[in-house]
Protein backbone atom coordinates (compact mmCIF):
# COMPACT_ATOMS: atom_id res chain seq x y z
CA UNK A 1 0.00 0.00 0.00
CA UNK A 2 1.18 3.32 -0.53
CA UNK A 3 0.70 4.26 2.63
CA UNK A 4 3.26 2.16 3.97
CA UNK A 5 6.48 3.34 4.49
CA UNK A 6 5.66 6.95 5.53
CA UNK A 7 3.27 4.79 8.24
CA UNK A 8 6.29 3.19 9.52
CA UNK A 9 8.41 5.91 9.56
CA UNK A 10 5.92 7.92 11.64
CA UNK A 11 5.21 5.19 14.07
CA UNK A 12 8.65 4.58 14.65
CA UNK A 13 10.05 8.24 14.89
CA UNK A 14 7.00 9.81 16.41
CA UNK A 15 4.25 7.28 17.54
CA UNK A 16 6.71 5.44 19.78
CA UNK A 17 8.78 7.88 21.41
CA UNK A 18 5.76 9.63 22.67
CA UNK A 19 4.27 6.74 24.00
CA UNK A 20 7.48 5.41 25.66
CA UNK A 21 8.48 8.54 26.53
CA UNK A 22 5.76 8.31 28.97
CA UNK A 23 5.96 5.22 30.03
CA UNK A 24 9.98 5.87 31.07
CA UNK A 25 8.92 9.14 32.79
CA UNK A 26 7.44 6.69 35.80
CA UNK A 27 10.34 4.88 36.05
CA UNK A 28 14.34 5.45 37.32
CA UNK A 29 16.68 4.61 34.60
CA UNK A 30 20.52 5.02 33.67
CA UNK A 31 19.83 3.69 30.41
CA UNK A 32 21.68 0.42 30.60
CA UNK A 33 20.58 -1.25 33.51
CA UNK A 34 16.60 -2.36 33.38
CA UNK A 35 14.65 0.73 34.75
CA UNK A 36 13.17 0.70 37.63
CA UNK A 37 9.21 1.63 38.24
CA UNK A 38 8.86 4.22 40.64
CA UNK A 39 5.34 5.86 40.26
CA UNK A 40 4.96 9.44 40.14
CA UNK A 41 8.43 10.51 41.90
CA UNK A 42 9.98 11.83 38.99
CA UNK A 43 7.31 14.35 38.56
CA UNK A 44 7.40 15.14 42.44
CA UNK A 45 10.65 16.20 42.39
CA UNK A 46 10.55 17.64 39.35
CA UNK A 47 8.18 20.05 41.31
CA UNK A 48 9.11 19.99 44.51
CA UNK A 49 13.02 19.67 44.55
CA UNK A 50 14.63 20.89 41.20
CA UNK A 51 15.05 24.54 41.60
CA UNK A 52 16.71 24.54 38.69
CA UNK A 53 14.20 23.02 36.73
CA UNK A 54 11.66 25.94 38.00
CA UNK A 55 14.09 28.33 36.68
CA UNK A 56 13.91 26.27 33.52
CA UNK A 57 10.69 26.44 33.48
CA UNK A 58 10.23 30.54 34.83
CA UNK A 59 13.15 31.23 31.40
CA UNK A 60 11.38 29.08 29.14
CA UNK A 61 7.88 30.89 29.60
CA UNK A 62 9.55 34.42 29.57
CA UNK A 63 11.43 33.33 25.96
CA UNK A 64 8.15 32.03 24.68
CA UNK A 65 5.91 34.64 25.39
CA UNK A 66 8.81 37.74 24.53
CA UNK A 67 9.68 36.06 21.02
CA UNK A 68 6.31 35.30 20.01
CA UNK A 69 4.87 39.02 20.73
CA UNK A 70 7.81 40.82 19.37
CA UNK A 71 8.82 38.49 16.25
CA UNK A 72 5.18 38.96 14.83
CA UNK A 73 4.56 42.88 16.05
CA UNK A 74 8.23 43.83 14.52
CA UNK A 75 7.11 41.93 11.24
CA UNK A 76 3.66 43.09 11.02
CA UNK A 77 5.70 46.79 11.04
CA UNK A 78 8.37 46.27 9.30
CA UNK A 79 5.85 44.68 6.62
CA UNK A 80 3.60 47.65 6.29
CA UNK A 81 6.71 49.68 5.67
CA UNK A 82 7.94 47.28 2.78
CA UNK A 83 4.67 47.46 1.21
CA UNK A 84 4.44 50.86 -0.26
CA UNK A 85 5.78 51.40 -3.16
CA UNK A 86 9.23 53.33 -2.90
CA UNK A 87 12.53 52.59 -4.05
CA UNK A 88 14.78 49.85 -2.85
CA UNK A 89 11.88 48.27 -1.67
CA UNK A 90 13.16 44.67 -2.68
CA UNK A 91 16.67 45.51 -1.42
CA UNK A 92 15.31 45.94 2.22
CA UNK A 93 12.99 43.10 2.06
CA UNK A 94 15.56 40.64 0.84
CA UNK A 95 18.33 42.03 3.44
CA UNK A 96 15.33 41.78 6.33
CA UNK A 97 15.12 38.34 5.25
CA UNK A 98 18.31 37.28 5.16
CA UNK A 99 19.00 35.93 8.95
CA UNK A 100 16.11 33.25 8.65
CA UNK A 101 18.54 31.50 6.34
CA UNK A 102 21.12 31.04 8.52
CA UNK A 103 21.72 28.35 11.08
CA UNK A 104 21.18 28.85 14.85
CA UNK A 105 24.78 28.03 15.40
CA UNK A 106 25.99 30.09 13.20
CA UNK A 107 23.74 33.08 14.40
CA UNK A 108 24.49 31.90 18.18
CA UNK A 109 28.42 32.08 17.74
CA UNK A 110 27.92 35.42 15.73
CA UNK A 111 25.49 37.17 18.57
CA UNK A 112 28.15 35.68 21.24
CA UNK A 113 31.22 38.01 19.23
CA UNK A 114 28.77 41.03 19.00
CA UNK A 115 28.64 40.89 23.04
CA UNK A 116 31.89 40.04 23.85
CA UNK A 117 33.15 42.31 26.46
CA UNK A 118 36.64 42.99 24.67
CA UNK A 119 36.07 42.94 20.97
CA UNK A 120 32.48 42.74 20.60
CA UNK A 121 30.63 45.17 18.27
CA UNK A 122 27.54 46.20 20.39
CA UNK A 123 29.78 47.48 23.40
CA UNK A 124 32.08 49.33 20.67
CA UNK A 125 29.14 50.58 18.97
CA UNK A 126 27.82 51.93 22.55
CA UNK A 127 31.15 53.59 23.01
CA UNK A 128 30.97 55.56 19.63
CA UNK A 129 27.86 56.58 20.94
CA UNK A 130 28.64 57.44 23.59
CA UNK A 131 27.08 55.29 25.71
CA UNK A 132 29.50 53.98 27.58
CA UNK A 133 27.16 53.84 30.96
CA UNK A 134 25.51 51.19 28.76
CA UNK A 135 28.75 48.85 28.23
CA UNK A 136 28.76 45.40 30.08
CA UNK A 137 29.45 41.56 29.32
CA UNK A 138 26.27 40.84 28.18
CA UNK A 139 25.99 37.18 28.60
CA UNK A 140 28.19 36.51 31.62
CA UNK A 141 25.69 39.65 33.30
CA UNK A 142 22.83 37.66 34.82
CA UNK A 143 20.56 40.77 34.32
CA UNK A 144 21.41 40.79 30.86
CA UNK A 145 21.87 37.12 30.08
CA UNK A 146 18.29 35.95 28.83
CA UNK A 147 16.84 39.39 26.91
CA UNK A 148 20.36 39.29 24.80
CA UNK A 149 19.48 35.58 23.52
CA UNK A 150 15.69 36.26 23.28
CA UNK A 151 16.88 38.96 20.84
CA UNK A 152 19.08 37.29 19.19
CA UNK A 153 16.26 34.70 18.08
CA UNK A 154 14.30 37.41 17.38
CA UNK A 155 16.69 38.98 15.29
CA UNK A 156 16.72 36.11 13.43
CA UNK A 157 13.07 35.27 12.80
CA UNK A 158 11.75 38.83 12.11
CA UNK A 159 12.21 38.78 8.25
CA UNK A 160 10.10 35.61 8.23
CA UNK A 161 7.09 37.11 9.74
CA UNK A 162 7.55 40.13 7.72
CA UNK A 163 7.27 38.46 4.56
CA UNK A 164 4.24 35.77 6.02
CA UNK A 165 2.22 40.14 7.00
CA UNK A 166 3.43 41.64 3.56
CA UNK A 167 1.73 38.47 1.65
CA UNK A 168 -1.10 39.03 3.93
CA UNK A 169 -1.35 42.63 3.07
CA UNK A 170 -0.56 41.86 -0.71
CA UNK A 171 -4.28 39.76 -0.50
CA UNK A 172 -6.39 42.86 0.27
CA UNK A 173 -8.24 44.20 -2.50
CA UNK A 174 -6.62 47.54 -3.06
CA UNK A 175 -10.18 49.27 -3.84
CA UNK A 176 -11.47 48.51 0.16
CA UNK A 177 -8.97 51.33 0.54
CA UNK A 178 -10.01 53.33 -2.09
CA UNK A 179 -13.75 53.35 -0.93
CA UNK A 180 -12.41 53.53 2.75
CA UNK A 181 -10.94 57.21 1.37
CA UNK A 182 -13.60 58.75 0.10
CA UNK A 183 -15.86 58.35 2.55
CA UNK A 184 -13.06 60.04 4.72
CA UNK A 185 -11.83 57.33 6.93
CA UNK A 186 -8.14 58.52 8.86
CA UNK A 187 -5.37 56.11 8.25
CA UNK A 188 -5.55 54.83 12.04
CA UNK A 189 -9.32 53.74 10.71
CA UNK A 190 -8.19 52.26 7.10
CA UNK A 191 -5.35 49.91 9.54
CA UNK A 192 -7.55 49.05 12.63
CA UNK A 193 -10.86 48.45 10.62
CA UNK A 194 -9.82 47.23 7.31
CA UNK A 195 -6.00 45.34 7.26
CA UNK A 196 -6.21 44.01 10.73
CA UNK A 197 -9.46 42.22 10.38
CA UNK A 198 -8.51 41.05 6.90
CA UNK A 199 -4.78 40.08 8.13
CA UNK A 200 -6.75 37.37 10.73
CA UNK A 201 -5.83 34.42 8.91
CA UNK A 202 -2.07 35.48 8.49
CA UNK A 203 -1.98 36.38 11.85
CA UNK A 204 -2.72 33.10 12.82
CA UNK A 205 -0.80 31.43 10.96
CA UNK A 206 2.14 33.49 11.95
CA UNK A 207 1.82 33.16 15.68
CA UNK A 208 1.24 30.04 15.38
CA UNK A 209 4.30 29.21 14.02
CA UNK A 210 6.08 31.63 16.33
CA UNK A 211 4.18 29.60 19.29
CA UNK A 212 5.15 25.93 17.89
CA UNK A 213 9.04 26.16 18.17
CA UNK A 214 8.87 28.86 21.01
CA UNK A 215 9.13 26.28 23.93
CA UNK A 216 11.74 24.18 22.20
CA UNK A 217 13.49 26.01 19.42
CA UNK A 218 15.64 27.61 21.97
CA UNK A 219 18.37 25.33 22.63
CA UNK A 220 20.74 26.18 20.17
CA UNK A 221 20.95 29.33 21.41
CA UNK A 222 21.26 28.79 24.90
CA UNK A 223 23.92 26.05 24.49
CA UNK A 224 26.19 27.96 22.69
CA UNK A 225 25.50 31.69 23.72
CA UNK A 226 25.90 30.82 27.71
CA UNK A 227 25.13 26.73 27.77
CA UNK A 228 22.69 27.71 30.54
CA UNK A 229 24.62 30.36 32.85
CA UNK A 230 25.52 32.85 34.37
CA UNK A 231 23.83 30.38 37.72
CA UNK A 232 20.99 29.33 35.23
CA UNK A 233 19.75 32.37 34.64
CA UNK A 234 19.55 31.35 31.60
CA UNK A 235 18.82 27.56 31.83
CA UNK A 236 15.60 26.43 29.90
CA UNK A 237 13.78 23.12 30.08
CA UNK A 238 15.29 21.58 27.50
CA UNK A 239 18.91 22.67 28.19
CA UNK A 240 18.63 21.19 31.40
CA UNK A 241 16.55 18.19 30.21
CA UNK A 242 19.85 17.27 28.05
CA UNK A 243 21.96 17.40 30.94
CA UNK A 244 20.42 15.42 33.42
CA UNK A 245 20.26 12.78 30.52
CA UNK A 246 23.32 12.94 28.75
CA UNK A 247 25.57 14.12 31.47
CA UNK A 248 24.14 12.44 34.43
CA UNK A 249 22.60 9.44 32.91
CA UNK A 250 18.94 10.07 34.44
CA UNK A 251 16.97 8.99 31.64
CA UNK A 252 13.79 8.37 33.60
CA UNK A 253 13.91 12.09 35.28
CA UNK A 254 14.42 13.89 31.73
CA UNK A 255 11.93 11.99 30.42
CA UNK A 256 9.56 13.31 33.03
CA UNK A 257 10.65 16.81 32.33
CA UNK A 258 10.22 16.25 28.10
CA UNK A 259 6.21 14.76 28.65
CA UNK A 260 5.71 17.84 30.88
CA UNK A 261 7.21 19.93 27.82
CA UNK A 262 5.08 17.42 25.31
CA UNK A 263 1.66 18.33 27.04
CA UNK A 264 2.42 21.93 27.61
CA UNK A 265 3.24 22.52 24.01
CA UNK A 266 0.33 20.13 22.55
CA UNK A 267 -2.58 21.27 24.86
CA UNK A 268 -0.87 25.12 23.85
CA UNK A 269 -1.00 23.96 19.91
CA UNK A 270 -4.66 22.75 20.14
CA UNK A 271 -6.16 25.11 22.32
CA UNK A 272 -4.72 27.86 20.19
CA UNK A 273 -5.97 26.51 16.81
CA UNK A 274 -9.27 25.17 18.44
CA UNK A 275 -9.65 29.39 19.25
CA UNK A 276 -8.54 30.47 15.88
CA UNK A 277 -11.27 27.55 14.27
CA UNK A 278 -14.03 29.26 16.20
CA UNK A 279 -13.29 32.87 15.15
CA UNK A 280 -13.05 34.28 11.46
CA UNK A 281 -10.08 31.41 10.51
CA UNK A 282 -10.74 28.21 9.16
CA UNK A 283 -7.97 25.84 9.80
CA UNK B 1 6.33 58.52 -5.19
CA UNK B 2 4.30 57.27 -1.88
CA UNK B 3 5.12 61.33 -0.93
CA UNK B 4 3.82 62.62 -3.98
CA UNK B 5 0.82 60.10 -4.53
CA UNK B 6 -0.89 61.58 -1.04
CA UNK B 7 -4.42 60.20 -1.07
CA UNK B 8 -4.46 58.44 -3.95
CA UNK B 9 -1.91 56.10 -2.20
CA UNK B 10 -3.95 53.17 -0.79
CA UNK B 11 -1.27 51.79 1.02
CA UNK B 12 -1.55 52.43 4.61
CA UNK B 13 1.71 53.28 6.15
CA UNK B 14 2.52 56.10 4.18
CA UNK B 15 -0.45 57.90 5.21
CA UNK B 16 -0.46 57.27 9.10
CA UNK B 17 1.04 59.95 9.99
CA UNK B 18 -0.04 62.48 7.15
CA UNK B 19 -1.31 64.42 9.57
CA UNK B 20 1.55 65.56 11.11
CA UNK B 21 3.64 65.43 8.49
CA UNK B 22 4.58 66.47 5.27
CA UNK B 23 4.61 64.31 2.11
CA UNK B 24 8.18 64.12 2.20
CA UNK B 25 9.18 64.26 6.03
CA UNK B 26 7.34 60.94 6.33
CA UNK B 27 9.24 59.35 3.46
CA UNK B 28 12.39 60.13 4.92
CA UNK B 29 11.04 58.64 7.92
CA UNK B 30 10.08 55.27 6.55
CA UNK B 31 13.55 55.39 5.04
CA UNK B 32 15.24 55.80 8.33
CA UNK B 33 12.96 53.30 9.95
CA UNK B 34 14.23 50.40 6.79
CA UNK B 35 17.57 51.56 6.87
CA UNK B 36 18.49 51.25 10.51
CA UNK B 37 16.81 47.56 10.51
CA UNK B 38 18.56 46.85 7.42
CA UNK B 39 21.92 48.03 8.87
CA UNK B 40 21.69 45.98 12.44
CA UNK B 41 20.74 42.92 9.66
CA UNK B 42 23.43 42.83 7.73
CA UNK B 43 26.07 44.65 9.49
CA UNK B 44 26.81 41.68 11.93
CA UNK B 45 27.47 39.43 8.69
CA UNK B 46 29.89 42.18 7.45
CA UNK B 47 31.70 42.87 10.69
CA UNK B 48 31.92 38.80 10.57
CA UNK B 49 34.10 38.94 7.13
CA UNK B 50 35.88 41.91 8.21
CA UNK B 51 36.80 39.71 11.55
CA UNK B 52 37.60 37.32 9.25
CA UNK B 53 40.28 38.58 7.78
CA UNK B 54 41.99 40.86 10.29
CA UNK B 55 44.84 39.75 12.69
CA UNK B 56 44.33 39.56 16.43
CA UNK B 57 45.49 43.02 17.17
CA UNK B 58 43.66 43.98 14.60
CA UNK B 59 40.76 42.68 15.94
CA UNK B 60 41.07 43.65 19.75
CA UNK B 61 41.85 47.40 18.65
CA UNK B 62 39.61 48.13 15.67
CA UNK B 63 36.40 46.58 16.61
CA UNK B 64 34.11 47.71 13.87
CA UNK B 65 35.95 48.18 10.90
CA UNK B 66 37.10 46.77 8.01
CA UNK B 67 40.55 45.30 8.64
CA UNK B 68 43.65 46.95 7.74
CA UNK B 69 45.66 44.15 5.93
CA UNK B 70 44.12 41.17 4.48
CA UNK B 71 44.71 38.09 6.24
CA UNK B 72 43.98 35.17 3.65
CA UNK B 73 45.77 32.89 5.96
CA UNK B 74 42.70 32.95 8.46
CA UNK B 75 40.75 31.07 6.08
CA UNK B 76 43.74 28.47 5.28
CA UNK B 77 44.24 27.88 8.87
CA UNK B 78 40.75 27.74 9.47
CA UNK B 79 39.82 25.12 7.01
CA UNK B 80 42.70 22.77 8.01
CA UNK B 81 41.29 23.03 11.78
CA UNK B 82 38.35 23.13 11.87
CA UNK B 83 38.11 20.04 8.74
CA UNK B 84 35.81 21.72 7.04
CA UNK B 85 36.04 19.78 3.66
CA UNK B 86 34.54 16.81 5.65
CA UNK B 87 32.26 18.88 7.38
CA UNK B 88 30.77 20.11 4.34
CA UNK B 89 30.95 16.38 2.78
CA UNK B 90 28.48 15.52 5.56
CA UNK B 91 26.36 17.83 6.14
CA UNK B 92 25.29 17.43 1.89
CA UNK B 93 24.87 13.69 2.34
CA UNK B 94 22.90 13.84 5.15
CA UNK B 95 20.72 16.48 3.66
CA UNK B 96 20.25 15.37 0.43
CA UNK B 97 19.89 11.77 1.59
CA UNK B 98 16.91 13.22 4.22
CA UNK B 99 15.49 15.17 1.45
CA UNK B 100 15.21 12.30 -0.79
CA UNK B 101 13.80 10.27 1.96
CA UNK B 102 11.22 12.39 2.75
CA UNK B 103 10.08 13.31 -0.77
CA UNK B 104 9.88 10.23 -2.11
CA UNK B 105 7.96 8.67 0.69
CA UNK B 106 5.67 11.45 1.79
CA UNK B 107 4.72 12.71 -1.90
CA UNK B 108 3.12 8.94 -2.48
CA UNK B 109 1.39 9.20 1.20
CA UNK B 110 -0.04 12.61 0.52
CA UNK B 111 -0.98 11.17 -2.88
CA UNK B 112 -2.60 8.40 -1.44
CA UNK B 113 -4.54 10.72 1.10
CA UNK B 114 -5.42 13.05 -1.45
CA UNK B 115 -6.90 10.85 -3.88
CA UNK B 116 -7.73 7.16 -3.21
CA UNK B 117 -10.71 5.73 -0.39
CA UNK B 118 -9.84 3.45 2.06
CA UNK B 119 -10.74 2.66 5.51
CA UNK B 120 -8.92 4.60 7.75
CA UNK B 121 -8.51 7.06 6.02
CA UNK B 122 -9.47 10.11 7.76
CA UNK B 123 -7.63 8.42 11.10
CA UNK B 124 -4.09 8.88 9.67
CA UNK B 125 -5.13 11.95 8.65
CA UNK B 126 -6.19 12.86 11.89
CA UNK B 127 -2.76 11.30 13.48
CA UNK B 128 -0.63 13.08 11.17
CA UNK B 129 -2.36 16.71 11.61
CA UNK B 130 -1.57 15.93 15.57
CA UNK B 131 1.74 15.14 15.36
CA UNK B 132 2.33 17.64 13.14
CA UNK B 133 2.27 20.39 16.17
CA UNK B 134 4.28 18.17 17.96
CA UNK B 135 8.15 19.47 17.23
CA UNK B 136 11.07 16.51 18.32
CA UNK B 137 12.43 17.74 20.75
CA UNK B 138 10.26 16.79 23.37
CA UNK B 139 10.68 13.33 22.40
CA UNK B 140 14.45 13.14 22.32
CA UNK B 141 15.24 10.78 25.03
CA UNK B 142 12.62 7.99 23.83
CA UNK B 143 13.58 9.00 20.74
CA UNK B 144 17.42 8.10 21.58
CA UNK B 145 16.49 4.88 22.87
CA UNK B 146 14.62 3.79 19.81
CA UNK B 147 17.84 4.90 17.56
CA UNK B 148 19.94 3.24 19.85
CA UNK B 149 17.74 -0.02 19.89
CA UNK B 150 18.27 -0.23 16.05
CA UNK B 151 21.48 -0.38 16.11
CA UNK B 152 21.76 3.14 13.87
CA UNK B 153 23.02 5.85 16.59
CA UNK B 154 26.41 7.92 15.58
CA UNK B 155 25.48 7.11 11.52
CA UNK B 156 24.70 9.45 8.72
CA UNK B 157 21.96 6.64 8.36
CA UNK B 158 20.31 6.99 11.25
CA UNK B 159 19.97 11.01 11.63
CA UNK B 160 18.44 10.97 7.86
CA UNK B 161 15.84 8.17 9.23
CA UNK B 162 15.46 10.66 12.55
CA UNK B 163 15.18 13.82 9.89
CA UNK B 164 12.75 12.28 7.53
CA UNK B 165 10.40 10.64 9.88
CA UNK B 166 10.05 13.94 12.27
CA UNK B 167 9.57 15.53 9.69
CA UNK B 168 7.04 13.70 7.30
CA UNK B 169 3.80 14.55 8.60
CA UNK B 170 4.12 17.76 8.21
CA UNK B 171 5.62 17.25 4.40
CA UNK B 172 2.28 15.06 3.66
CA UNK B 173 0.25 17.67 5.04
CA UNK B 174 1.28 20.08 2.75
CA UNK B 175 1.71 17.74 -0.29
CA UNK B 176 -1.69 16.46 0.19
CA UNK B 177 -3.37 19.71 -0.06
CA UNK B 178 -1.04 20.28 -3.32
CA UNK B 179 -2.35 17.15 -4.91
CA UNK B 180 -5.83 18.05 -3.88
CA UNK B 181 -5.87 21.29 -6.15
CA UNK B 182 -4.75 19.14 -8.94
CA UNK B 183 -7.83 18.55 -11.30
CA UNK B 184 -8.19 15.07 -11.11
CA UNK B 185 -9.52 14.95 -14.83
CA UNK B 186 -6.02 14.40 -16.09
CA UNK B 187 -5.31 11.42 -13.89
CA UNK B 188 -9.15 10.08 -15.06
CA UNK B 189 -8.10 10.05 -18.44
CA UNK B 190 -4.72 8.26 -18.00
CA UNK B 191 -6.07 5.65 -15.95
CA UNK B 192 -8.65 4.96 -18.64
CA UNK B 193 -5.81 4.30 -20.75
CA UNK B 194 -4.59 1.44 -19.01
CA UNK B 195 -2.06 3.75 -16.38
CA UNK B 196 -2.10 2.13 -13.02
CA UNK B 197 -1.93 4.48 -10.44
CA UNK B 198 1.74 4.69 -9.67
CA UNK B 199 2.27 5.30 -13.51
CA UNK B 200 -0.29 7.69 -13.05
CA UNK B 201 1.70 9.17 -9.69
CA UNK B 202 4.71 9.16 -11.50
CA UNK B 203 4.00 10.57 -14.81
CA UNK B 204 1.25 12.48 -14.53
CA UNK B 205 0.89 13.65 -11.04
CA UNK B 206 4.51 14.72 -9.77
CA UNK B 207 5.29 16.75 -12.93
CA UNK B 208 2.30 18.82 -12.15
CA UNK B 209 3.46 19.34 -8.47
CA UNK B 210 7.13 20.89 -8.89
CA UNK B 211 6.20 23.57 -7.26
CA UNK B 212 4.81 21.60 -4.11
CA UNK B 213 7.79 19.75 -3.93
CA UNK B 214 9.76 22.43 -4.34
CA UNK B 215 8.40 24.30 -1.67
CA UNK B 216 8.91 21.19 0.83
CA UNK B 217 12.78 20.84 -0.58
CA UNK B 218 13.38 24.24 0.12
CA UNK B 219 11.84 24.07 3.47
CA UNK B 220 12.74 20.90 5.08
CA UNK B 221 16.46 21.26 3.01
CA UNK B 222 16.91 24.61 4.89
CA UNK B 223 16.00 22.76 8.13
CA UNK B 224 18.28 19.89 7.57
CA UNK B 225 21.21 22.02 6.74
CA UNK B 226 21.15 23.82 9.65
CA UNK B 227 20.03 21.73 12.21
CA UNK B 228 21.83 21.10 15.12
CA UNK B 229 20.28 19.87 18.21
CA UNK B 230 19.05 16.19 16.66
CA UNK B 231 22.93 15.99 15.29
CA UNK B 232 24.29 16.75 18.37
CA UNK B 233 22.18 14.00 20.21
CA UNK B 234 22.51 11.32 17.37
CA UNK B 235 25.81 11.95 15.94
CA UNK B 236 28.91 12.00 18.16
CA UNK B 237 31.43 10.79 16.27
CA UNK B 238 34.02 13.54 14.76
CA UNK B 239 33.97 12.40 11.51
CA UNK B 240 30.36 12.18 10.74
CA UNK B 241 29.60 15.66 12.02
CA UNK B 242 27.71 18.27 10.16
CA UNK B 243 28.63 22.10 9.78
CA UNK B 244 27.08 23.02 13.47
CA UNK B 245 28.47 20.47 15.18
CA UNK B 246 31.98 20.76 13.60
CA UNK B 247 31.71 24.26 14.35
CA UNK B 248 30.81 24.25 18.00
CA UNK B 249 33.67 21.75 18.47
CA UNK B 250 35.72 23.76 16.45
CA UNK B 251 35.17 26.72 18.95
CA UNK B 252 34.89 24.51 22.15
CA UNK B 253 38.36 22.98 21.15
CA UNK B 254 40.76 26.10 20.42
CA UNK B 255 39.44 28.94 22.78
CA UNK B 256 42.08 31.64 21.55
CA UNK B 257 41.86 31.76 17.91
CA UNK B 258 39.28 34.23 17.43
CA UNK B 259 40.05 34.92 14.32
CA UNK B 260 39.79 31.24 12.60
CA UNK B 261 36.63 31.69 14.39
CA UNK B 262 35.70 34.42 12.48
CA UNK B 263 37.07 32.90 9.20
CA UNK B 264 35.41 29.36 9.69
CA UNK B 265 31.91 31.04 10.32
CA UNK B 266 32.71 33.29 6.97
CA UNK B 267 33.44 30.45 5.31
CA UNK B 268 30.42 28.27 6.04
CA UNK B 269 28.07 31.62 5.83
CA UNK B 270 29.04 33.03 2.67
CA UNK B 271 27.70 30.15 0.37
CA UNK B 272 24.56 30.20 2.00
CA UNK B 273 24.45 33.82 1.52
CA UNK B 274 25.42 33.66 -2.15
CA UNK B 275 22.67 30.86 -3.08
CA UNK B 276 19.77 32.92 -1.31
CA UNK B 277 20.51 36.03 -2.81
CA UNK B 278 20.93 34.12 -6.04
CA UNK B 279 17.38 32.60 -5.69
CA UNK B 280 15.82 34.50 -3.18
CA UNK B 281 12.65 34.40 -4.50
CA UNK B 282 12.59 30.56 -4.39
CA UNK B 283 13.65 30.93 -0.98
CA UNK B 284 11.02 33.28 0.14
CA UNK B 285 7.74 31.65 -1.58
CA UNK B 286 9.28 28.35 -0.65
CA UNK B 287 10.10 28.90 3.14
CA UNK B 288 6.47 30.96 3.92
CA UNK B 289 4.39 28.70 1.23
CA UNK B 290 5.26 26.15 3.00
CA UNK B 291 4.21 28.04 6.13
CA UNK B 292 1.04 29.42 4.58
CA UNK B 293 0.05 26.28 2.96
CA UNK B 294 -0.01 24.75 6.14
Amino acid sequence: MMLTPAIILLVIFVLIPIVYGFYLSFHRWDGFNSPEFIGTRNYIRLIERDDVFLKAVTNTIIFAISVVLVKNLLGLFLALLVNQKIKGVIFFRTALFLPVTLSFVVIGLLWSWIYNPTFGLLNAGLELLGLDGLIRAWLSDQATALGAIITVDIWKWTGFHMVLFLAGLQSIPKDLYEVAIIDGASAWTRLTRITLPLLAPVTFISVLLSLNGAFVRNFELVFVMTDGGPNHTTEVVLTHLVTQAFRFGKLGYASAMGFALFVVVAVIAFTYIRIGRSGTYNF
Amino acid sequence: MASAAGHKNPDIFSDLFSKHFSGRLKLLLVYAILIIATVQTIYPLFWMVFGSLKTDADLFNNVWGPPRTMIWQNYIDAWRIADLGARIGNSIIITALSLTVLLIVSSIAAYALARLQFPGRQAIFLIILATMMIPPEVTVIPLFIVVRTLGILNSRFGLVFVYAGTSMAFSIFLLRGFFMSIPPELEDAALVDGANRLQVFWYVVLPLARPGLATVAIFQGMFFWNEFFLAFIFIRQAELQTIPLGLVNFFYRYSADWTLYFAALSMVTIPVIVLYVGMQRWFIEGLTAGAVKS
